[in-house]
């Protein structure tokens, strides 16, 4: 028998969990097994669980400009594929988010990102995707001054 | 310096371990399950620049290995001593950056670009996210984070957004679980946002009495808060198991407490899991004051796994594991009369 978990080596343990009082058993390798021993983190079963949640919008033809992900492709993987994905598809995963943590919004650190630049530089490529050029040009003229400012 | 299962100042007989993950990635690039390998090329050489680019006191201890120069015994101990996760081991074309001491480590090119973790002996979840921050801090400045201001810092998976922060404990529950208190417990614990694993051995019937709870959401909830709630879930949980100690027949207790000991003191052949069952009535012993030797059960349960003795003694069959595993024990729980 496979391990159930990576499916590559053979299953040498039998493992049973109880995840808040629902009793869960596996099949595992070597491998796997001794990563479940004391090191198991809840991401897993969430990972799949989201996937399974979000429904899939055939009409949706909206892609990352980016990754170039669809919406059914983080449907179908329960994944972002980059970070760009969630400013692209932040309306349709919105409920989703919060059926998983109960809030859509934001508590806590905030990173130091001393480099605005390279944000700009970002929404002055999805301008140019959108192909918003007057907006973009703007953005672009902004982003020349911010740089000159820097190299000063 | 020493690891979290060799740290005896910090050891404590129910909460085993602590552990702190910071999820962390970078704009302008796709997420690890759609990179290429020059992506993760150019990201294993922005992360190790921005650790050798730092000034923080922290770098001193760090060392930056690539994981395709570990040979795969080494990479499975590693798995098995809790440094890094089972997932990442099965990740080709990744890095790591470890302190001399293994509490921390910072994985790249996992589920997400950049993983820090902080694993500590005993209950020490501020201590830990505090060096987590560090961490975070000494990479935040040199490489920007994907980072929304509603939905925090971006992760590969949508459940980890916000904090990107999992916090988790790994408790050692034997009374609870057997006067079967902790299946309404964890009831309570999941109401507020956590999760209760609980760990079985090899054979549905064999347990180490270990679980993990951590947290479940990470969006709209703060890195204080989730910490400060684990750590009265498991402050109140050792008050509890403890608690519980004066409703079992002690002498059938002590009964069972040295005959685990004897067998361990005597055996030829132990496997992993009767090794898990017999060292759980070790730590039980030891926490009640029924063994009064320095034991160090958690060190013997990590130690005696079977790709940490293959990274010592090296390659051994299953059955010379068990030969192995039960010399190694013996050895540590020397009588000391
Ligand atoms: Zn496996
Ligand atoms: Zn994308």
């Amino acid at each position: 028998m496979l391990c159930e978990k990576c499916g590559k080596y053979h299953a040498t343990t039998h493992i049973r969990t109880v995840v808040n009082g629902v009793a869960k058993e596996q099949n595992l390798c070597d491998y796997c097994a001794a990563g479940e021993g004391l090191n198991v983190t809840p991401k897993s079963i969430f990972a799949s669980m989201f996937g399974e949640m979000l429904e899939l919008k055939p009409q949706n033809m909206k892609r990352c400009h980016v990754c170039n992900s669809s919406f059914n492709d983080i449907a179908k993987s329960g994944k972002a594929g980059c970070s760009e994905c969630y400013k692209t598809f932040k309306a349709e995963l919105l409920p989703y988010l919060k059926r998983v943590h109960g809030s859509t919004h934001h508590i806590g650190k905030t990173p130091e990102n001393k480099d605005s630049i390279n944000e700009l530089k970002t929404e002055l490529k999805r301008l140019v995707h959108e192909e918003k050029y007057e907006q973009a040009a703007v953005l672009r003229d902004k982003i020349k001054e911010m740089e000159a400012d820097s190299r000063e | 310096m020493s690891s979290w299962y060799t740290d005896k100042d910090n050891r404590n007989f129910s909460v085993l371990s602590t552990r702190i993950r910071l999820a962390r990635n970078l704009g302008g690039m796709p997420f690890p399950y759609k990179m290429t390998d020059a992506d993760r090329e150019e990201l294993k050489t922005k992360v190790k620049n921005a650790v050798k680019n730092s000034n923080s006191p922290l770098i001193s201890t760090l060392k930056y290995i690539d994981m395709a120069d570990v040979p795969d015994t080494k990479i499975k101990a590693m798995v098995e001593r809790h440094v890094i996760s089972p997932e990442f081991a099965t990740f080709k074309n990744s890095a790591i950056i470890l302190s001399e001491d293994e509490s921390i480590s910072i994985m790249v090119g996992e589920e997400d670009h950049i993983r820090i973790q902080v694993v500590l002996a005993g209950l020490q979840l501020e201590n830990a996210y505090e060096i987590a921050e560090q961490v975070d801090r000494l990479l935040n400045d040199s490489l920007e984070f994907a980072y929304d201001s509603e939905l925090g810092f971006l992760t590969e998976c949508p459940t980890n957004l916000g904090t990107g922060l999992r916090a988790s404990v790994m408790m050692h529950l034997p009374l609870l679980e057997s006067t079967r208190k902790l299946n309404s417990l964890c009831e309570n614990i999941a109401k507020i946002g956590f999760t209760v694993r609980g760990i079985y051995g090899e054979g549905s019937k064999s347990s180490a009495s270990l679980y993990q709870i951590s947290n479940q959401i990470t969006l709209g909830i703060s890195e204080k808060n989730a910490i400060d709630n684990l750590t009265l879930i498991a402050t109140q949980l050792t008050e509890k198991e403890i608690q519980t100690e004066d409703e079992i027949d002690r002498i059938s207790l002590e009964d069972k407490i040295f005959r685990a000991l004897g067998i361990l003191q005597n055996c030829r052949i132990l496997t992993s899991a009767e090794m898990m069952n017999l060292l759980s009535l070790i730590n039980l012993g030891l926490r009640m004051g029924i063994i009064k030797e320095d034991y160090e059960p958690v060190r013997l349960l990590i130690d005696a796994k079977p790709y940490m003795l293959m990274d010592k003694y090296g390659d051994l069959t299953p059955d010379e594991r068990d030969v192995k595993r039960a010399e190694y024990v013996r050895e540590h729980l020397k009588p000391t009369m």
